[in-house]
């Protein structure tokens, strides 16, 4: 075996050009397509990072109604035996009870449809990481009456200013239509513009005598577990609990969050065969060109006396040394880079706007974890083989008397 | 009791039967003995070269078998006949054919590596050949560095290392200028008489005959004359083991 190898590695470098683009090509090939695929994980680990983090958290629970019609008055039944529950619940690392509103925003240049959000400052400062959003003046636990919290693009469009005045008008929990005026204390800005410009934050305490003057209720309330991994099991378990409501995990409340997850793992391996399929014919050429201009070497090898078997191996061995010699390069390259963006991060500045609309960030820090760096592996490896096969069976069928021609 | 090495009986090989056939062998008989130094000759397509692909189990024939030391190899199974190659025949071919990756002791102790022998044999072996054609200061050259002369004796040391029964060299002068080709008869020679090497030459290389002990001549795929030589036309002298010492 290690004579084969030494002859598989000498035959390599018979034609040093040829071995040379094609393990150039690999080694391009293979970090271009790691760190591309790194990159594209950052990106979607980020945008479920962030959302989590700032925004849905681990779980949310809900009255079941509010979820489909999002009516005022479908707000969570029994909420006292809830923060019960889950004040003393060891998963629970916080919640933050929230009173929910669809309605309009009047500023003296327009009217938007916005989406209110009252929020209990300190719980919700427990549980998600939003008021680290704050780019001008202050979150809302200022001294301002009625302070309200909007993000910078529908300060922009509305060519408002801190400490201006804003109208919200929604609908409260018996169905009569309030209005209220607010005082901007803060902007924020976020990952998506888009949520920038249709969400608005303001204090519970202000939002609550307006909203339901008579009681003090909640539509929703996010939860931060001390494991993301508990879940599942945390909401099974709140759903048991406590009739009336449902507890969500961030993957129910956000589908679209899971999928992106699951797309990242599915297009670093979709990238990655892409990229080895196109050099699979690489190999394959290579190797058939190498095969064909040692015919009769082939043959006298067979003449005297080597076995197919050890003919089939030996051409097996010159495509996986070879091709495998510049995955491994390319993927080690590949790794040193996502290992400095990590730290670093990519600034995509100059589509930064583009971005922003989707709702990412544009500095990216890409990432691979050791199960996708050992999908790649795999893959690397069965197209190797899959691509030497062909070469390696034409050289092992070979007849002994091209020795002669 | 036999005393031949390689016996044909009847064989017969037609290329294209269904189509247009072409009989390149027609029923030959022939027996070859331990320390022959025969040549086959014959004019282009007289079947010289499809002959010795069979007695060196290369091709098979159509029809008729051959038997090598008393086994029938015709009719073996592949991958037997290539340990059965490699245990008892060696080959030298016209174009030396050598690994150009290897050194000529790397070409010489590949075989044996093919046979498993030890390193140390191999070692061994293969520098006692190289110094027995000459090439004793050219052991770590590779083909591309050698003459076609010096690469055609690595290749007869080569089909010396598996210490087979016998050797089939086809053309193996053809390439080679007259110095060169004379020094490579003398070795070839000298081993026959010495070591009592068995030599089967396909060639048309007038001074290849000239050598032979015994000269089958081909004509249309038929043994049309197999004569016996008392004496080569020449003998070792010394003066060609100086020659085979020095070039």
């Amino acid at each position: 075996m290690k004579t084969l190898f030494v002859i598989a590695w000498r035959n390599i470098w018979r034609n040093p050009g040829r071995s040379g683009v094609l393990l150039m090509a690999v080694v391009a090939g293979l970090w271009a397509g790691v760190v591309t695929v790194g990159t594209m994980n950052g990106m979607l680990n980020q945008r479920v990072d962030y959302l989590i983090d700032s925004e849905i958290a681990h779980a949310q629970i809900h009255n079941p109604e509010f979820l489909l019609e999002r009516r005022p008055y479908d707000y969570i039944p029994e909420f006292d035996k809830l923060v019960e529950i889950l004040e003393s619940d060891q998963r629970v690392a916080g919640f933050a009870p929230r009173v929910l509103a669809d309605g309009m925003l009047q500023s003296p240049v327009k009217t938007a449809g916005v989406r209110i959000r009252g929020i209990d400052i300190t719980k919700e400062t427990q549980t998600t990481s939003f008021h680290e959003n704050l780019v001008d003046g202050q979150y809302l636990d200022s001294d301002i009456r009625n302070a309200v919290f909007v993000g910078q693009r529908l300060l922009e469009s509305h060519k408002l200013r801190i400490g201006n005045r804003l109208v919200l008008t929604f609908e409260d929990v018996n169905g009569d239509l309030t209005s209220a005026a607010f005082t901007i204390s803060g902007s924020f800005q976020s990952a998506s513009s888009d949520y920038d410009e249709s969400h608005v934050f303001v204090r519970v305490t202000d939002l609550l005598p307006l909203l339901s003057p008579d009681s003090e209720v909640y539509h929703e309330v996010a939860v931060r577990l001390h494991d993301i991994a508990l879940s599942d099991e945390f909401v099974r378990d709140i759903s048991a609990q406590i009739t009336g409501v449902k507890a969500q995990t961030w993957n129910q409340i956000s589908p679209e969050l899971s999928t992106l997850v699951e797309l990242g793992g599915v297009m670093l391996h979709i990238v990655t065969l892409i990229i080895m399929l196109a050099l699979a014919f690489g190999i394959l050429n290579t190797m058939l060109m190498a095969i064909f201009e040692r015919l009769r070497e082939i043959g006298m090898l067979l003449s005297i006396g080597m076995s197919r078997a050890k003919v089939f191996l030996l051409i097996m061995l010159e495509s996986v040394v070879l091709t495998l010699t510049g995955a491994v390069t390319g993927i080690i390259l590949a790794l040193i880079s996502i290992r400095r963006f990590a730290e670093t991060g990519i600034n995509f500045e100059m589509f930064a706007d583009g971005i922003a609309s989707l709702g990412w960030d544009h500095v990216v820090y890409p990432v691979l974890s050791t199960q996708e760096f050992a999908g790649i592996i795999v893959i690397v490896i069965v197209i190797t083989m899959l691509s030497s096969l062909y070469p390696a069976i034409k050289a092992m069928r070979q007849n002994p008397l091209e020795v002669e021609k | 009791m036999k005393n031949h090495i390689i016996k044909t009986e009847n064989i017969s090989k037609t290329y294209n039967p269904d189509t247009v056939p072409v009989h390149a062998l027609k029923a030959v008989n022939l027996e070859f003995s331990k320390g022959e130094f025969t040549s086959i000759v014959g004019p282009s397509g007289s079947g010289k070269t499809t002959l010795l692909n069979m007695l060196g189990g290369l091709d098979k024939p159509t029809e008729g078998h051959v038997e090598v030391d008393g086994v029938k190899i015709t009719g073996m199974k592949d991958s037997k006949l290539i340990e059965f190659r490699l245990q008892n025949i060696g080959f030298v071919f016209q174009h030396y054919n050598l690994i150009p990756v290897f050194t000529a002791k790397e070409n010489v102790s590949f075989i044996m590596l093919l046979q498993k022998r030890s390193k140390k044999e191999m070692e061994h072996r293969a520098e006692e050949l190289l110094n027995k054609v000459g090439l004793g200061d050219r052991m770590d050259a590779r083909p591309k560095q050698m003459s076609g002369g010096q690469q055609q004796r690595v290749a007869v040391a080569r089909a010396l290392a598996s210490e087979p029964k016998f050797i089939l060299a086809d053309e193996p002068t053809a390439n080679l200028d007259t110095s060169s080709a004379m020094n490579l008869l003398d070795i070839m020679e000298k081993m026959n008489k010495e070591q009592g090497i068995t030599f089967i030459f396909s060639t048309h290389d007038q001074r290849v005959i000239d050598r032979a002990r015994r000269v089958i001549t081909m004509v249309d795929g038929q043994v049309h004359t197999d004569e016996i030589h008392k004496e080569s036309s020449s003998t070792i002298t010394e003066n060609d083991s100086q020659r085979i010492d020095t070039e």
